[in-house]
C-alpha cells in the first residue's frame, strides 16, 4: 500500500479499509505534526490540534473531493485549526502589566501576570532543544499567515499553486506573503549575525 | 523579458538559490553584483529553511487518532 497515490489511498478508505486510514495517519503524521508545532511552538497543543486534524478529515473522508490534492485538504484543515487557535489565544492574552482598569502602582502588581515561578518541566527542556535555534525563533517572529506559507513552501517542499489552493489564498497573495517572510527572517538571521 | 541584462525577479531569485534556474538568467548573476548580494543573501535563508528537520508526535499517536475514527463496514477488496 506504501506505493499507492493518495488518491487510491483515500479510495481504499471510504471502501472502509482500516488498513488504508491508517496509511494516511503514516504519510502526513509527521508533515502535519511539524507545521502545527512551529505554528502553536507547544507540543502538547501541537499533537491535540494534529489529533483533532486526522479525525476531522478521516471521519470526513466520503466528503473528500477527488479534484482536490489530498494534501492539500489536510493541510487546510490544520492550518485552519492553528489560526483559530492563534486569534483565540490573541484574545485571551493577559497584560504583562496587569489589568487595564487598575489605577496604582499597587493595583497594577496585584493583577499583573507572574512569570518565571514554575520551573522548567521536561517537555519545555524538549521544546527548547527543538525550537530554539535561531531559524526556528525568526519563524516564531513571523505572523502566522507568512509563517504557514513559508513552511509549507520550504519545508514541505509544495508550489505556489499547492499553498494557493490549500490555504485558499490567491497565488499573488501567497508569492508576496513568502518573498515579506523571507526577507523578515533574512533581516532577522543577519541581524542576530553582528 | 528574459534580457540577460535585466535584474533577476524575486521568483527567479529563488529558482537560482534551489539549482533550478536555467543558465542563461543565472549567468546574469555573474555580471551583475547587485542581483549576486541579494540572491546570496536569499539562498542562506532557503538552505536554512530546506534543513529544517521534521518532528515526531509521540508514540502511539494513530491509534489515538483510530481510536476516535469511525471506520465505515469494507465493501470490497482493495480496488479503487
Amino acid at each position: 500500500m506504501s506505493a499507492a497515490s493518495d488518491q487510491q489511498v483515500v479510495a481504499w478508505a471510504k471502501q472502509g479499509h482500516e488498513a488504508a486510514f491508517r496509511e494516511l495517519v503514516r504519510r502526513y503524521e509527521r508533515p502535519i505534526f511539524s507545521l502545527l508545532y512551529r505554528m502553536v511552538r507547544d507540543r502538547a497543543l501541537a499533537e491535540d490540534l494534529a489529533q483533532e486534524t486526522f479525525i476531522k478529515v478521516l471521519n470526513g473522508i466520503k466528503s473528500y473531493r477527488p479534484e482536490f490534492k489530498f494534501s492539500s485538504w489536510i493541510f487546510k484543515i490544520a492550518n485552519n485549526a492553528a489560526i483559530d487557535h492563534l486569534r483565540k489565544k490573541s484574545l485571551d492574552t493577559l497584560s504583562l502589566d496587569g489589568s487595564p482598569s487598575a489605577e496604582t502602582p499597587e493595583q497594577m502588581r496585584a493583577t499583573s501576570l507572574q512569570l518565571g515561578g514554575q520551573g522548567e518541566t521536561p517537555l519545555d527542556e524538549v521544546e527548547s532543544r527543538e525550537l530554539g535555534t535561531a531559524i526556528e525563533k525568526a519563524i516564531a517572529r513571523l505572523r502566522p499567515e507568512y509563517r504557514s506559507c513559508i513552511l509549507l513552501r520550504h519545508v514541505e517542499g509544495y508550489s505556489y499553486e499547492e499553498i494557493a489552493e490549500s490555504l485558499e489564498l490567491p497565488l499573488g497573495t501567497v508569492k508576496t506573503y513568502i518573498h515579506r517572510a523571507r526577507n523578515e527572517l533574512r533581516v532577522y538571521l543577519e541581524d542576530r549575525r553582528e | 523579458m528574459n534580457h540577460p541584462e535585466m535584474h533577476l525577479t524575486n521568483d527567479e531569485i529563488e529558482l537560482w538559490s534551489l539549482g533550478l534556474l536555467g543558465a542563461q538568467r543565472a549567468f546574469h548573476l555573474s555580471d551583475c553584483s547587485l542581483c549576486r548580494d541579494i540572491a546570496d543573501r536569499e539562498r542562506k535563508v532557503i538552505l536554512e529553511l530546506v534543513q529544517l528537520p521534521r518532528f515526531a508526535a509521540s508514540a502511539g499517536f494513530a491509534d489515538r487518532v483510530m481510536a476516535k475514527v469511525k471506520v465505515p463496514t469494507p465493501s470490497g477488496d482493495f480496488t479503487a
